[in-house]
């Protein structure tokens, strides 16, 4: 359908996006890695427990860790080979992991689940189920939990926007792979029941609008370019004019439910091929790596061998951030593997990471201006400081916080304002909790 | 990968926006005003200017070296606290000093104008906590401060802008005592020459609204200050004169066109544009703001109308000094905030 222009939503930045670093590299595929080191917490929720036992010959496709419980997700090989060991190892988060090793044999077999053909709604949502999918966007909430709403939805928004600086992953796989997105989307929307299908792109891409265009069932909305126009509640807003209520309330309450444009890619894959999730688009950016790219990657494959299939270090990088620059994770060493959520590896150059000093808050309020949940993060951060977190969650109204950082981006004094917010929501965890055991 | 690399929380890149930058732009804001104060005031209006930064720089300085970790201590490593006293140096002071120089009349002493400084560095700023913790605006508190206590002061904003003094020799305009006192907008001067400046007397750097308007200009364009700030009090301001100006005439009579006369004499705009818009004293939050730029416009165009003085200070310090109550009471409510209906409680069983 023809594009439209969304709706305007309050708050926001406008960082420098950089995609020009990367945007034009085709994506290709890595090769399989000499051992695939996948960890069992993929999903958000429970981490899956293995099926697997040491010395046991498994094949490209194949269930090597099962779901335990109702949001966690199932694992599966990327590789074929030997499970060599499964042990704890400390996750690039800081928490200890569950990781089950395999040694790549060179075989090509694969253990894929039939296809379907014009399946129905139950048969999709099973499907999804059995492929392990989950949300590729970042937070990997478990597919199958989101596509059985416990309320009625009427709209699909797929999230096209990838409002993150560098990465480019989504921008490519929706230029090169058109055709399996609408596919997936389509599944998606029987699986849910739903006839209207929307998807959300930033200006910045105007190649992908017009790839959408011609489909009939689709309805394109132009994004304007701003950060962070891809958080869910501002996307639903800004694509349907629906306002999500605060947390504990889901898109699906408000009738929506959002998925990125790579899950429906992963759909369309689980469905048509039988392919489960074991490998995923990421982009390799940054000033400080030699030749940026975007690249399938394989679940469980070391940063190292990334960097240096990508050419390696350029020069010494100032920080190496897993994911995107706005929300991702700085890394201390390569010695991370990948997961299905990791959507970026970014090797910044001194001049473009920032790690300057803080100054004293100058109460400019600027973080309150930029905010799009419309919070005050100064308060939160001035409250955190000073050791009261149940007035930080009052006068800033951190719960509601998405942890976007366009308040820290904004902020003229430097201050670290999402560090206050993450400690201050841990720290309510906590009292939350022990007030329910008394 | 070598261990060099920094871990910290996201957003890993910033703007590149900072607070001595900002302080940079009110800086360059400030010049228009600062260089027609000299245009019009001769060189003394120069020194002034001069004497006002340095005080104010100074103090800042010598407080940083006195405060905190023991004076003998810092006396010996002297040249490692110079260093890091440039490091965090932001600029505040030499806006303040400028702004402070900027509200004195061209009649201060050089001694008094360094007796401000010092009140509003030292006794404003850094007691409180330095930048970003002050109660109040410090040249706004210095210039009361100066305008009760040294009579230079006193008697020329009493002739300038107040009641003319029975024998008083100073000669001039007194285009806003003749307005207050009776309503007279058919004074000596011409709305374009309050505009320009020319033949006012006033302050150094309030009497010639064209530089202050380029200014104001130039912070907008520099998003330093939001573009809807000013304009909101200066209009609440005008109305509110217009209609309190109303009850010199019997009958009351609402004359608009007094609307540009009263907006462009004294030290309203001025205020407006760099004092009121200070981060440090205003509220955080559009709605806060909306409630500060409103009330104080509306308490100062009470205070002319009943003091027959320019208060523009006096206004500014009282607005400050409620600003934490504003804060505290309008909190924006989060994106997606439904308002919880009040479930009436139903009135227990006889």
């Amino acid at each position: 359908m023809k594009a439209v222009r969304g709706k305007y939503f309050f708050g926001g930045v406008h960082p420098h996006d950089k995609k020009a670093i990367s945007s034009a590299c085709p994506l290709e595929y890595m090769p399989d890695p000499e051992v695939a080191v996948i960890s069992t917490a993929q999903s958000l929720g429970k981490p899956a427990q293995p099926v697997v036992e040491v010395g046991q010959e498994v094949k490209r496709g194949e269930l090597i860790a099962r779901a335990d419980g109702f949001i966690s997700s199932d694992v599966f090989s990327s590789i074929c080979g030997t499970v060599e060991e499964i042990r704890e190892l400390t996750g690039a988060g800081g928490a200890p992991e569950k990781f089950i090793f395999i040694k790549n044999n060179g075989k090509t077999d694969t253990a894929f689940l039939p296809p379907l053909s014009s399946p129905s709604a139950g048969d999709i949502k099973a499907r999804i189920k059995d492929a392990g999918i989950v949300g590729l966007g970042g937070a990997g909430f478990p597919t199958a939990v989101k596509v059985s709403p416990k309320t009625p939805v009427d709209t699909l928004v797929l999230n096209g926007a990838e409002c993150e600086p560098y990465l480019t992953c989504d921008h490519r796989l929706m230029l090169e792979k058109t055709d399996e997105i609408v596919r997936g989307a389509r599944y998606l929307a029987t699986a849910l029941g739903v006839a209207n299908i929307i998807i959300g792109i930033e200006a910045n891409k105007p190649d992908c609008i017009a790839a959408f265009e011609p489909y009939e069932d689709i309805k394109v909305v132009i994004l304007k370019k701003k950060y962070p126009m891809g958080g869910e509640k501002q996307l639903v807003y800004v694509t349907t004019g629906r306002k999500i209520g605060l947390p504990p309330k889901l898109p699906a309450d408000s009738g929506v439910v959002v998925e990125n444009v790579a899950t429906a890619f992963a759909v369309c894959e689980a469905v048509e091929l039988g392919k489960p999730l074991f490998e995923r688009v990421l982009t390799v950016s940054g000033g400080a790596v030699t030749s940026p790219k975007n690249i399938w990657v394989k679940v469980g494959t070391k940063l190292e061998d990334i960097v240096n299939y990508c050419g390696g270090e350029s020069m010494p990088p100032k920080k190496v951030i897993q994911g995107g620059p706005m929300t991702g994770m700085a890394l201390a060493n390569y010695d991370v593997y990948t997961h299905k959520t990791t959507s970026g590896l970014l090797l910044m150059t001194p001049a473009e990471a920032a790690a300057e000093e803080p100054t004293p808050c100058l109460n400019c309020g600027k973080c309150a201006d930029v905010c799009p949940m419309h919070l005050m993060p100064m308060n939160t951060a001035f409250y955190a400081n000073a050791g009261d977190f149940e007035a930080a969650a009052k006068y800033g109204n951190t719960m509601s916080c998405i942890e976007c950082g366009a308040c820290e981006y904004t902020c003229p004094a430097k201050r670290p304002l999402i560090q206050a917010i993450r400690k201050t929501k841990a720290e309510m965890r906590k009292l939350m909790a022990g007030g329910q055991k008394k | 990968m070598n261990n060099t690399v920094v871990i910290s929380t996201p957003p890993h890149v910033k703007s590149r926006r900072t607070t001595r930058g900002i302080m940079g732009d009110v800086c360059i804001a400030l010049l228009p005003s600062a260089i027609a104060g000299i245009v019009f005031f001769g060189y003394m209006a120069f020194v002034i200017e001069l004497i006002a930064v340095l005080a104010c720089v100074a103090t800042e300085f010598v407080y940083y070296f006195i405060a905190k970790g023991g004076f003998a201590k810092k006396c010996k490593n002297a040249k490692s606290v110079c260093i890091s006293w440039w490091k965090q140096f932001d600029l505040t002071s030499v806006v303040t000093g400028l702004i402070l120089a900027l509200i004195l009349p061209v009649t201060a002493k050089w001694y008094e104008v360094i007796i401000g400084s010092i009140f509003a560095i030292a006794l404003v700023k850094m007691f409180f906590g330095g930048t970003g913790k002050n109660l109040v605006n410090p040249a706004t508190a210095a210039r009361v401060f100066m305008f009760v206590s040294f009579s230079s002061l006193t008697s020329y904003v009493a002739a300038n802008f107040g009641p003319v003094l029975e024998g008083e020799t100073l000669t001039g305009a007194t285009n806003l005592a003749d307005f207050l006192l009776n309503g007279n907008h058919q004074s000596a001067l011409s709305t374009l020459d309050l505009f320009l400046g020319t033949g006012v007397n006033g302050s150094i750097g309030e009497t010639c609204k064209l530089a202050i308007i380029i200014g104001y200009v130039y912070l907008c364009v520099r998003q330093v200050i939001k573009w809807w700030q000013p304009l909101l009090f200066i209009g609440v301001f005008g109305l509110s004169a217009v209609l309190l100006s109303g009850f010199y005439f019997t009958p009351y009579r609402f004359d608009i066109s007094l609307f540009l006369p009263h907006i462009l004499s004294g030290g309203v705009l001025f205020a407006a544009v760099f004092m009121f818009t200070d981060y440090v004293t205003s509220p955080k939050g559009v709605y806060g703001q909306l409630v500060y730029y409103i009330g104080g416009a509306i308490l100062l165009a009470l205070l002319r109308y009943f003091t027959k003085l320019e208060v523009a200070s006096f206004a500014i310090l009282i607005m400050n000094l409620i600003v934490p109550l504003i804060d505290k009471y309008c909190i924006r409510k989060p994106f997606g905030y439904v308002k919880v209906k009040k479930v009436k409680k139903q009135k227990e069983g006889k």
